[in-house]
Formats: C-alpha cells, structure tokens, sequence
C-alpha cells in the first residue's frame, strides 16, 4: 500500500505537465475492528461462527478480534483540466483484500452543459442507494451499510455514465443512465465463500438508470437495472461454461426504491429492491432510524434479505460519535439469524460487535 | 458607568468572543443585479444550483473551516451541522456528482475576490461589508 501510494505520488509530480491542470487530492479511511461473540456457524459446511459482513468482497468476523473485514483506505485524484473537463482516479486498499491496493474508479467527466455530465470510464454500479458511496464510512450511519442488502458478487462496471441535474418546482431531480459490462476474471464471492472453485463472472449488456428527488427533509431515490449473466467455472484446471437449465445465460432485472427523512434531529432510511434472475425473485429491505443528540447519534436497523431458499436478515443497534470535524467514532452490534433452507445457509446465526473510526481529508 | 455603556461594553466582549452571533450578509459584485432568495443561497453552496436568476454561471465561495461565521453560515444558511455537511460532500466528491465550494482563509480575501469577479457569491459578517460589493441578502 505505502509503496504504491508514493511511487503514485512521485509520478504526479514528476510527470511534467502538457496541460495545466489542478489535480485535487482526497480520501477517506475506515479502520474498524470486531468480532462475533457467539454464533451458529453452519455445520454441513464446516464453517465455525462466522459474520459475514462484508459479502462482494467477503469480509468475514469470527470468534478473534480482527481488524481486517472492514478497514479500507481510499485515496482520490481528481484533474481539472478546466472547461468541464476532469480526470478522476480512485485508488482503493482493503482488510477484506490483505491491503492490496487497486484502482476501483477511473473515468473522465465532461458537462455539456448546466443540466448535464458524460462520464466515461470505471465506476461503481449504482444498484443500490449506498452503493456509490459504500467505501466511505464517514458519509452514512452505521458502520456498514447493512450487509443482507448489499450482497451481490459485481460491484464495479466499466462503461458511460450520463448524469443529469434539474430544479423543478422546488423539488431537485437528479439522476443518471448507465450502460457497460464487468468481467470478474476471479469472483471472490462465488470463488472462496459460496464455492471452492474458482469462477469467471460476467455481467454483460448492463443498462440502468437512476432517479433522485429532493425537497427539504425528503430524498427519494429510484433505481432500474438489466443485464445478462455469464458464468464460467474452472475445475482441475478445465474451464467449463455454467449453465442454468438449457441457458447459457441469464437475464437479471433489478428494481428499487429507497426513501430518507432528515427531520430535525431525526433519521428515518428506508430500502426495498427486488433482483429477478430469469424468474427466480430476491427480496432485499432494510428500515433505520437514527436521533441526533449534538454529537452523538444512536441508531437502529433491521435488514432482510429472502429468496426461496437464501433467507437471512440482521437486527442491528449502534452509535455515531462525530467526535472531530473530520473524524467520526461507531460502536455497531449486529444480530444475524439466518433461517436459509437447509443447504442454502449462508453463515448461520451470529452476534457480533464491532467498532472503528471512520475519516475524510 | 451607566447600564447603557456596560452594555455595549458587554455585547462588544461577547461579540469578540463569538458569543454573540453577527448577523451575516451574502455578498456579490457592485455590478450583479441578481436576486438572490435563502433558499438561492443554500442551492448553490449545496452544489445543486450553479446559476444565478438571470441565467449567469455562479461560483459560490466559502469561508475556510474555524474561521468564526463558518460554522453560523452552515447553520444559518444551510440548516445543516458542519459534521453533517462533511458527510453531504463526502458523498458527492467520492462518486464523482459534486465539488464542494473553494474555501478562503480571510474576510479580506473574500471581500476582495467579490470586488473582482461578477460571477462569484460569497459572505462576511454584515459590520465587515464595504462599498467594493453589493449585500444580496443578510442572515441574522
């Protein structure tokens, strides 16, 4: 991570400029610790008590303290090359990833004008309303956003991003369309936790749109997206192509809508999506509430995720010390009860604690 | 030393000490006629307007961190904590949707880049206001 960061830094500078251009640096950090202090574990699996807290990029807790799961440093480099122009770069080293730092964004911006942007490049994929922002700690709640919700294997796309902002009778509207792929060489998720084969995930034909609307206390957000699933499998070497029935591919729909009151000291968030691969239906809600006393805001949440057979969903209780201009303390516990059909559990019923400071600069 | 005197001399050590908020006025260049509403202001310092009424590009600017009226402008104006504001642009500069406003270290400087540039909005606390900008609006 150091290495990278300065060799990163050094070639900024070193680099002589062909264009003059302001390059913005900034980032955030999570450093979190925890543990389970009792769970279930899943037997037919041989998995001992287990959190998974963290599912695309399996951050997992168990019974010793670890500092892994959740900790991750981003640094952003932003070019403003003036005009509308700007080259932005994100430079991501996760726990749940030994460190390891790689570029999650990468993509330049151009606004056509007042109304609309054009990206084009690597980003996040914004299926849900935490997604874009689920690295930085310091812009949410909890210490996560909750995990039954946010559990699909692809997280990232490379593509073009159009980007829009208007003012309409007192309400702002904002939003985006989206269209690209992402090809998984290694899908962490599918490879190390739900399998032990190593698997090549595509997500390909990715369109998707967002909407926001804004008045006062009131943000809500609407979100829609199809792709066609691809998945190849590795098994003593021979890589074999999956199929579902007689399909080599998949088509998946999803579909969301999340509602957020910021109502003087009170936070009410709200979450309902629903992912339809080629029939099979996955429910995902979630329901928070948070009261501001000046620093300190304890907060509550329930998450749910159901399908036919993966079921699970997590009660959650913790507090948000914003304890420095920059800095906030969280304390988290988080009660897992997974009632997945047997064969279909995920990582069983667990209680766990976890705390860290999150920071922006 | 009579009530009136002990008065003033309080308010001005109250005022100096901060305790007593200064009204503060939103600032513009002599020769910008735009209006400009509450609700215009904190458009703009929230990254979701980037115009004035008359169509003209607007650059917000603000007062640096600490700087005594930061804070105020953020509440007054903004209706938000500063923690809360950090968490806002937090979310926006790292998905690529905003940047927040430049910052300046002085009212001096404020006062000065206003006096320059016809484009640029900015705010010092009313009693610091001279005849080189315009007062669009005052937030007590």
């Amino acid at each position: 991570m150091k290495k990278t960061l300065i060799a990163t830094a050094t070639g900024l500078l070193l680099m002589q400029p062909l264009a003059h251009a302001n390059i913005d640096i900034s980032g955030y950090a999570s450093v979190i610790g925890g543990r389970v202090l009792s769970g279930s574990g899943v037997e037919a699996f041989d998995l001992p008590p287990t959190f998974l807290a963290n599912y695309p990029l399996v951050g997992v807790y168990e019974k010793d303290w670890t500092f892994k799961p959740d900790t991750r440093f981003g640094l952003q480099f932003r070019a403003n090359l003036m005009d509308g122009l700007s080259a932005t770069a994100q430079v991501v080293a996760r726990g749940a990833d030994d460190f390891d730092a790689r570029f999650e964004w990468a993509y330049l911006s151009y606004d056509l004008n007042e109304n609309w942007t054009l990206q084009a490049g690597k980003k996040r994929l914004p299926l849900y309303y935490y997604s874009d922002f689920f690295d930085v700690g310091y812009a949410y709640l909890w210490i996560r956003p909750p995990a039954d919700n946010y559990t699909w294997q692809i997280f990232n796309y490379t593509g073009i991003n159009a980007q829009f902002n208007y003012f309409v009778g007192d309400w702002d509207i904002s939003g985006n369309i989206y269209t690209g792929r992402e090809d998984d060489q290694e899908n962490k998720l599918l490879s190390q936790f739900f399998g032990s084969n190593p698997i090549r995930e595509i997500w390909k034909d990715i369109i998707g749109g967002v909407i926001n609307l804004n008045k006062d206390w009131l943000d809500i957000r609407l979100t829609y997206m199809t792709y066609i699933n691809e998945r190849y499998r590795t098994v003593g070497g021979v890589v074999e192509r999956v199929t579902w029935g007689d399909s080599l591919t998949r088509r998946g729909k999803f579909a969301g809508i999340s509602v957020n009151m910021d109502f003087g000291d009170w936070l009410l968030l709200s979450e309902l999506n629903r992912l339809d691969l080629d029939g099979g239906k996955f429910d995902t809600y979630m329901v928070s509430a948070g009261y501001r006393i000046q620093a300190f805001t304890p907060y509550v949440s329930y998450a749910d995720f159901d399908s036919e057979n993966e079921k699970h969903s997590t009660t959650s209780l913790g507090l948000r010390w914003d304890f420095h201009s920059n800095a906030a303390f969280k304390i988290q516990y988080d009660d897992v009860k997974d009632k997945g059909v047997p064969g279909w559990e995920v990582a069983g019923d667990s209680k766990s604690i976890s705390f860290g400071v999150d920071l922006v600069f | 030393m009579n009530v009136r005197s002990i008065t003033i001399l309080l308010s001005s050590v109250l005022l100096s000490a901060g305790l007593v908020a200064e009204p503060l006025a939103v600032i513009v260049h002599p020769t910008n006629v735009a209006e400009l509403s509450a609700e215009d202001v904190s458009r703009l310092y929230l990254g979701r307007g980037r115009t004035f009424s008359d169509g003209n590009s607007a650059i917000p600017i603000n007062l640096a961190e600490g700087m005594p009226g930061r804070e105020r402008f953020d509440e007054r104006a903004l209706n938000r904590s500063s923690a809360q504001l950090k968490a806002y642009w937090s979310k926006l500069v790292f998905t690529g949707k905003g940047t927040p406003p430049q910052e300046v270290d002085s009212f001096d400087e404020m006062l000065k880049l206003v006096a320059t540039n016809p484009s640029i909005v900015g705010y010092v606390p009313a009693a610091a206001v001279d005849e080189r900008v315009r007062v669009v609006l005052q937030l007590d």
